[in-house]
Formats: structure tokens, sequence, C-alpha cells
């Protein structure tokens, strides 16, 4: 683990809802050029560690680092080019067109003196290409599809060109084919040399898409590192309380949980 | 914004209503509740006319005109900038209770023994933000902001509730009464040009406040989170925002008193006609709101002349059914 | 309501008399077949405001720009008193405190009912427009556009228009959640622009004096008006208490009710129409004081217990408070005097924005 690169660093980490503490005491890291995925039981601090990471949740102690400096020293606008989050949820203004919503990605390269510029317009068109959806620019977000709409705000934060992605359950409202559409930008954007990292509640997902995974239980991470190797049989049980028979997928080796079961206790 | 077209479409909204407000304008110089018709009043424009005309278009009408303009785009900005910041389609300032603090701050000063015309727009503009944190800081405090309909709701409450002290507080004296009782329902007639001089410093401070905050405020659009993702800050942006509704929305009401919907109607025509975006339906508001108030005005000298109905009769009469309409759709939209 | 007849089951048949436990908190009456459900607590709860109603009438009669003592006043309600205390008593403060009582509680007891119907704490029918619906046509029926007919059969025009509108803007979308009251919001300011474009039509004298009604008050109460609505609560108050059971079932979702073997279409047409009817009576006497109508039920409700619909309860809270909140408009500014319309909204105006923004506001959806 000391041979990867982080791009984005939690040492001591803990962050708190009204002093109750949420995640306490993580060390994490986000490798850089690899899809990381943060899962865990509901209710584990997933979400709050992610919006721990993008500083919009303040620390109750420990630091961020994205490539070694501190998060907490960086200006907001510096910090939003170098990192972009997708919150769970997120929601547009009625008619909003996805051209116009990808705009907003270039805000923080904009200044009051130079609100649009020739580059913005080539990382707009960049982005729209990245995500396929240059068919469906003027189109207003409402009226697209599920998957669709994901794509549109994933290539908003890709027009902020960070090199570092965070999303929140990108996939939790879309169906099988809605999912892959997502699963599969995310990767191509992590085979373009991005790091990114998503909050997600489905191991099974998890496991075939991600190339790193952190596994948390109520605030602290169990086990990290590649699916491959950190999946077993013991950690379903510890994660989730399911008993299951662990199987390789034939394709990718990606662990595959089948049989499961509830423990009861 | 990114596609030329759209500003093309912007651009040509634009004059268009621009056109229209100048129209409104001939109409509120031709047009009055008096005995001065529109050929004497034209006469006068063309340069000739008699004395009396003369004071009737130039003087009466002229400044008149002129402060509806004003009111009108300090009311329809201000709606624009109080439902970016609360997200909700319905936050209007009369509605939420911002003209009635304000309202009930005048009254008070008049209660007081005070009589200046610039101390009643700085009593105003402190009632106006007073108001507006009020009933915002409750919505944030208990979650309502999440409920469009619920946050107006609550406005409407506080409004009623000012809107009876004020009452209440006149009873007490007879000379802030009579002082205050045509202003209470809101109307620009009397209005003169040292009122209008009394404001627009606050204007200019709150227009340059709106260009350095409204990037950000597109950006609030899409969420808190994704804001600050975005490299802003939004309870800077928030608080800024609500500054500047206070002065818009106080220095309107302490020259025209309480005009109630211009900040609902217009922000909806603007967004109607431009987008979500109010970096383009802020320019739209501008022309809209002055168009709205100015049109009223003349409508209220015309219906019931020789007397004159208070504006804020009218649009109220435009405003409500615009209301039922937003909360008639089955998704109230989030802004 | 404190009276829950039931019809006997059969089950009863079989059981003895000692047998059949009465739910907690009430006694069981039984005669043959029928029975009747006492609740302790509603009963104790109707006592107590019939208590304070007499009292808070007592404190009416005797105060006001000259006080009279208990025995002046009761001397004076036997004919025996002197003349300026039989004056005061007889032909100022009983009419008034007539008025006061049979407006607040046929305000009281619209707002219960409405608020049972639309199943809908909100919903009272001075916060969803009626009340401003019927001062409009009452204002317009003053200033003589009324079709020649009186103030209180206008009211009743403009309450019926009102309700109309309101729930027609609604049609599909219910009546339980926060929508239906901005529509009715909504159709309260037309209505209310409509007052003051009427206002503006007339001489400045007449709107002067119309000024107080429109905000609500007792100080002008038109003859025919008054006995208008004396008959609509004769008649309003023991509808609204027969409909007592399924007024509780207007709660539950329409399949619900269904389910249990209400027929509530026609219920609930009754009871719209008596609420419109007893509102609009009310306007017509002192103008919208809407605030009584939320006020008094909530009252009601805090008293009796929650499990019927507080009708004589409401009604009872109603006549309170619109006695207290017109003695207190009487007094605090003497010799002038505050509407009791700005009272009640003083008063209410904080209660509303407190029902609006405590954690959760049962009943409403």
């Amino acid at each position: 683990m000391n041979a990867v690169a982080c791009s984005l660093e939690a040492r001591k980490l803990t962050l708190a809802h009204d002093r109750t503490p949420v995640v306490v005491d993580l060390d994490l890291c986000l490798p850089t050029g690899k899809v990381t995925a943060i899962v865990g039981p509901n209710g584990c601090g997933k979400s709050t560690l992610l919006a721990g990471l993008a500083r919009l949740h303040a620390p109750q102690g420990g630091h961020v680092l994205l490539d070694s400096s501190e998060i907490v020293r960086l200006p907001a606008r510096e910090l939003a080019r170098r990192l972009a989050l997708l919150p769970q949820e997120a929601r547009a203004p009625e008619g909003l067109t996805v051209a116009e919503l990808i705009g907003f990605g270039r805000q923080p390269h904009q200044s009051w003196l130079r609100q649009w510029s020739a580059e913005d317009r080539r990382v707009v068109d960049e982005a729209l290409a990245a995500a396929d959806l240059h068919s469906l620019a003027d189109r207003p977000l409402d009226s697209l599809s599920g998957g669709q709409r994901q794509r549109a705000w994933i290539a908003m934060i890709i027009a902020q060109q960070t090199s570092l992605l965070l999303l929140d359950e990108p996939t939790s409202a879309l169906d099988l084919g809605h999912q892959l559409e997502v699963f599969e930008l995310v990767r191509q954007l992590a085979d373009e040399g991005r790091t990114l990292a998503m909050v997600l509640h489905d191991l099974p997902i998890a496991c075939r898409y991600a190339d790193y995974l952190v596994a948390m239980r109520e605030g602290r991470v169990v086990a990290a590192g590649p699916p491959g190797e950190v999946v077993t049989r013991e950690l379903v049980r510890e994660l989730y309380g399911v008993d299951c028979t662990l199987m390789h997928d034939p394709q990718s080796g990606a662990p595959i949980l089948t049989g499961l079961r509830r423990i009861r206790e | 914004m990114i596609a030329s077209a759209a500003h093309r479409r912007l651009a040509g909204q634009g004059m268009t209503l621009a056109g229209l407000l100048l129209l409104a304008c001939l109409a509120s110089l031709l047009w009055g509740a008096g005995d001065v018709g529109a050929e004497r009043a034209l006469a006068v424009l063309m340069g000739h006319g008699d004395d009396e005309a003369r004071f009737v278009v130039g003087t009466l009408r002229g400044s008149r005109t002129l402060v509806g303009l004003a009111v009108g785009m300090a009311l329809g900005v201000a709606g624009a900038l109080l439902q970016a910041v609360s997200r909700n389609p319905l936050a209007e300032p009369g509605l939420l209770g911002v003209s009635a603090g304000s309202a009930f701050a005048v009254a008070i000063a008049l209660l007081l023994g005070t009589s200046a015309a610039t101390l009643r727009v700085g009593v105003a503009q402190l009632g106006a933000l007073l108001g507006c944190l009020c009933v915002l800081g409750v919505a944030r405090f208990r979650g309502l902001g999440h409920d469009p309909v619920r946050l107006v709701l609550a406005g409407a409450a506080f409004s009623g509730l000012l809107a009876a002290l004020t009452t209440l507080l006149l009873l007490f004296d007879q000379r802030a009464a009579d002082e205050i009782r045509f202003w209470v329902v809101g109307s620009l007639s009397g209005r003169q040009l040292a009122d209008l001089l009394a404001i627009l410093p606050s204007f200019a401070v709150a227009a340059a406040i709106t260009l350095l905050i409204a990037r950000p405020l597109a950006a609030l659009a899409l969420g808190e989170r994704l804001a600050a993702g975005l490299g802003h800050h939004p309870g800077r942006v928030r608080l800024l925002a609500i500054l500047v509704v206070a002065l818009l929305v106080g220095g309107a009401t302490a020259i025209a008193g309480p005009i109630a919907f211009v900040g609902l109607v217009v922000p909806f025509a603007a967004r109607a006609l431009a987008g979500p975006d109010i970096r383009r339906s802020l320019w739209l508001c501008l022309l809209l709101g002055p168009l709205m108030v100015l049109v009223a005005d003349v409508i209220s000298r015309r219906v019931v002349a020789p007397s004159e109905l208070p504006l804020g009769v009218l649009t109220a009469l435009c405003g409500a059914p615009v209301l039922v309409a937003v909360v008639r759709r089955r998704r109230l939209p989030m802004l | 309501m404190t009276l829950l007849v039931q019809s006997s089951p059969r089950l009863d048949r079989v059981e003895t008399e000692d047998a059949v436990a009465s739910p907690r908190g009430t006694r069981r009456l039984a005669w043959g077949g029928f029975s009747v459900l006492l609740d302790r607590r509603s009963l104790a709860a109707n006592l107590l405001l019939l208590v304070l109603v007499l009292a808070a009438s007592l404190a009416y009669l005797c105060f006001g720009e000259r006080t009279l003592s208990p025995a002046e006043v009761l001397a004076a309600l036997h004919g025996t008193g002197d003349g300026l205390s039989t004056f005061l008593v007889s032909a100022l403060r009983l009419p008034r405190l007539g008025a006061a009582l049979a407006t607040g509680a046929a305000f009281a007891l619209a707002g219960c009912l409405m608020q049972t119907l639309a199943a809908n704490r909100l919903a009272t029918p001075g916060i969803i427009g009626i009340d401003n619906g019927a001062t409009a046509f009452a204002v317009a029926s003053v200033v003589g556009l009324g079709f020649g007919l009186a103030p209180p059969a206008m009211a009743l025009a403009g309450a019926a228009t009102a309700t109309t509108l309101t729930f027609g803007l609604v049609l599909g979308g219910g009546t339980r959640g926060y929508r239906f009251i901005v529509a009715g919001i909504g159709v309260g300011a037309v209505f209310g622009a409509i007052t003051n474009l009427l206002l503006a039509r007339v001489a400045i004298d007449v709107a002067n004096a119309a000024y107080p009604w429109t905000v609500g008050s007792l100080s002008a109460r038109p003859e025919g008006a008054v006995w208008a609505l004396t008959i609509g609560l004769a008649l309003g108050l023991p509808a609204a208490l027969a409909l007592g059971r399924s007024l509780s079932l207007m709660g539950f979702s329409v399949s619900v009710a269904r389910s249990l073997g209400s027929r509530l279409g026609r219920r609930r047409a009754q009871v719209l129409i008596t609420s419109v009817a007893l509102t609009a009576l009310a306007v017509a006497v002192a103008g919208p004081v809407g605030m009584v109508g939320l006020l008094g039920p909530e009252l009601a409700r805090h008293l009796a217990s929650r499990r019927s619909v507080p009708v004589l309860a409401s009604a009872l809270a109603g006549a309170l408070i619109m006695v207290l909140a017109d003695l207190v408009g009487r007094l605090m500014l003497s010799p002038l005097e505050i509407p009791v319309g700005i009272v009640t909204a003083v008063v209410g105006g904080p209660w509303l924005l407190w029902i609006l923004i405590r954690p959760r506001s049962q009943g409403v959806a």
C-alpha cells in the first residue's frame, strides 16, 4: 500500500454530526488513477466521509491532504479546480438544459471579468463528448432518462477539469442498464488517468467496477485494498451480518457473492 | 451562455420588452386621473402645450413614472434574488413578510415622531432585513425551507401578524394613521423626485452587490453542496443576497408602500422567457418589473377616475392567479 | 362531541350487560338495545368552557367606559337596576355580547367542521379565503352593487363562490396538503383586492366607515344579519352535533372510511354547506374574524378528548375567545376601540406560526 501514490489522504480524520461522532480516527488513501469504492452498511458514515473529504463537513479532528497539501488551507476556488464532488440526489432548476448544466462546471475557472472563454466552450464540448451527450446537449435535463441525467451531472463535474472526482451514490435510483451506463463512464474517466471515489451501498457492484475497495463499519475502515484481495466471507459477515459463498467472475475475476443468508444472532 | 442562439433569443426578448416598457412610460405620461387628457399631454411631449398640462405631465406624471420604474426594477429583482436564495419559486418579498416587516418598522418610526424621507428609507430597509432574516431563519431552523409551500404559509402568517400590529400601532396615533393609511396599501400617487433621490444610493449599492453575486447564485440553484464544490461560499452569498433584497424591498416600500406579488409574477415570467439561469432571467426582471408596475399604475388611475385605485390591489389581482398556478403544478419546481 | 351513539352490535346479546366494558375514560349508559358512551374528559371540557364563557360574559357586561359591579349588572338584567346601568347593560352591552357569542361560536364551529372535512388543521375558512369572499360580496352590497340583496345574502353568495374556487382549483390534488391552503390564500388575496377595489369606488367617508368592518369588528352590527346568524346557528349546531360520528371518520382516507361503512359523500356535502353558511352569516355580522376559526378548535382540541371531533367544545371555545378578544379591544385603548379582528390576529398570528414551524404538525399531511 505504501507503493501506491495517494491523490487524497485522510489522517486520523474525525467527523461528527452535532457532537455525535460519525467517522472516528479514520485513515484513508484514494490511490491515484484508480476507481475507489467506499462501501458499508447503512449509517456507517460513508456519505459523511465523502463530504469530509470534499471539505463540506468540517472535521472534529485529523487532516485531509490533497496531493500532500492540507485541504483546509486551500482557497475554495483552488480546491474546486482540483477536486469535484457530485452529491447524492443532485437537483437542478426546472428547464435547465444539459449544456447549460455542464457550463456550471466551468465556474471555478471563471471570474467576474472572464465569464466565458473559448477554453470553456472547448471543455464543455469535451465533457459532452466524454459522456456521449452531444445529441442531447440542448435538451432540458428533466426530459432525460435517469441514466442520461446522471451522465449529464457527471459531465458537469468533468468540465470542472479536476484530477479527482468524488461521487456520492451515483447510481442509487437507477435500474441495471442505467447503472452500467454510469459505471462505464466512470471506468472510462479512470482510464484517462483521473482518480475517482464513489460511495456505493451495493457490494457486488462495487466489486465489479472498483479497482480499490474501502469497507467501512461504524465510522471506521475495516478493510481496504483491491476487491479480489479484500472481500472475504468474514468481511461480508462483519459488514452486513450476512453469510455467503464467494466465487469469482470467470470474465473479470471480480468476487461474486452467492448463497446469501442473513445470520441471526 | 453557451449557445449563441440563446444569447440572440435573450437579446430579442430584451428589445421587445424594452419597447413595451417605453410604451408603458409613454402611457404613464399621457393618461392620468385628472383632466389633462392624452391630447394635451401629447402636445407637451411635442414641445408645446399649456402651463397646466406642462406641470401635470412634466412634474407630476414624470416623477411618478420614474418612481414606478425604480420600484418595479427593485421589486422584480428582489423577488428573483429571494427565490434563488431560498430555492423556492413562491418566495416573494410581499408574501414572505419582508414588505410587512418594513411597513411595520415605518409605522413605529412614524409613531416615534420621525418624518424625514431619508430616515424613513433607512428604517424601512432595516425592517425589511429583519423580516427577511426572521422568515428565512425560521425556515432554516426548522427545515421548512425544503417545503416551498409551507414556507409561504409561514410567511403569510408572519405578514398577517405584522399587518395587524401595524394597524394596532396606527390606532394609537391619528397623525401617523393619516400619513400612513394610503401608503400602507401601496401606491405611486403623489410621489416626487426627492423621494426617488433618497433611495437611489442604496439601489446603486444593491446593484453592485447583485452583479458580484449573480454567478455564485446561479450555482446555488444546483444545491448548496454543489455550489461549494464549485468553489463558492454559499453562506456568504446567501447573506449578501438577503442584504440586497432588504435594500431593494425596503427602498421600494419606503417610497411606494408594500406592493405584493410583483416579486412573484416578474421572476416567474422572466424564467418562462429566459430559462432558469438567474444570470439571464435577472436582466429580464429589470425590464418586466417596471413594465408590470407602470401598466398596473396606469390602469389604477383610469378604472375609478377621478379617484385612484391602490396599486397593490391590481398587482394582487394579477399575482394571486399566478400563485395558484404555480402551486397547482403536480411537482413543485425546485429552483 | 361527548355523545357517541353506538348502534348495539349483535355480540351484545350473548354477553351480559356487565361484560360490556366501555373504553377507557368513558362511561357507558345503556337503555335496552341502545347504548351511549359518555366521554368523561370531553364532558369536563365542555362544562369548563361553559363556566368560562359565563364568567367572561359577566365580565363583558361589567367592564367598559363605565365599570359596573356584578351586582349592578345582575340587577339591570332583572330590570331592577338604575336607569343608567340598565341602559348600559341591556341597550349597549347585551346586544353586543350576544353578537360576540354568536359570531365566535359560528366562526369556531365552521373552522372545526372545515378542518375535519379537509383533514387539514390549517384549513379554516379564514385561511382558505372564504372569509374574504364573503366580505367582498357583503361590501359590494353595502356600496350598492349587491343586485338588491342584503349583506347576509351577499355574504353567503361570496362564501359559496370562494369555496367553489378554492376547492375547484385543487381539484384532484386533495385537501390534505399545504397546496390546498396556499391555493386558498391566493383566492383570499383576490377577494381582499376586490374589497379594496370596491371601497376605492365610494366616497372616502363611506369607505372609512366600512374600514373597521373589513378588518373585523363588532361595533356596527347590521340588525338583520344578527337574526340571520342566530337562525343559522340554531340550525347549524344541532346539525353538526348529529354529524359527530361521521366527522371522526373524515380523518381517514376515503377507502378506509368507506370500508367502515360510512356514506361520506353526502356527509361531506352537509359538513361543507354548514361550515360555509355559518362563516358567511358570521362575516355578515362582524366582518372577517377568521382567526377565531383557527383558535377555537385548537383550544377545544387541547381540552377535550381526542377520541372524537370536539364540535360543541369548539363552539364554546370560539364564543369564549371572541368575547375576551372584544373585551380586550374595547378596554385596552379606551375610549378608542381596537377592532376585534386585530386583537384576534395579534393573538392568533404567533399561534399559526407555531403550528407551522413546530417539528411535527399533526393533521397536516
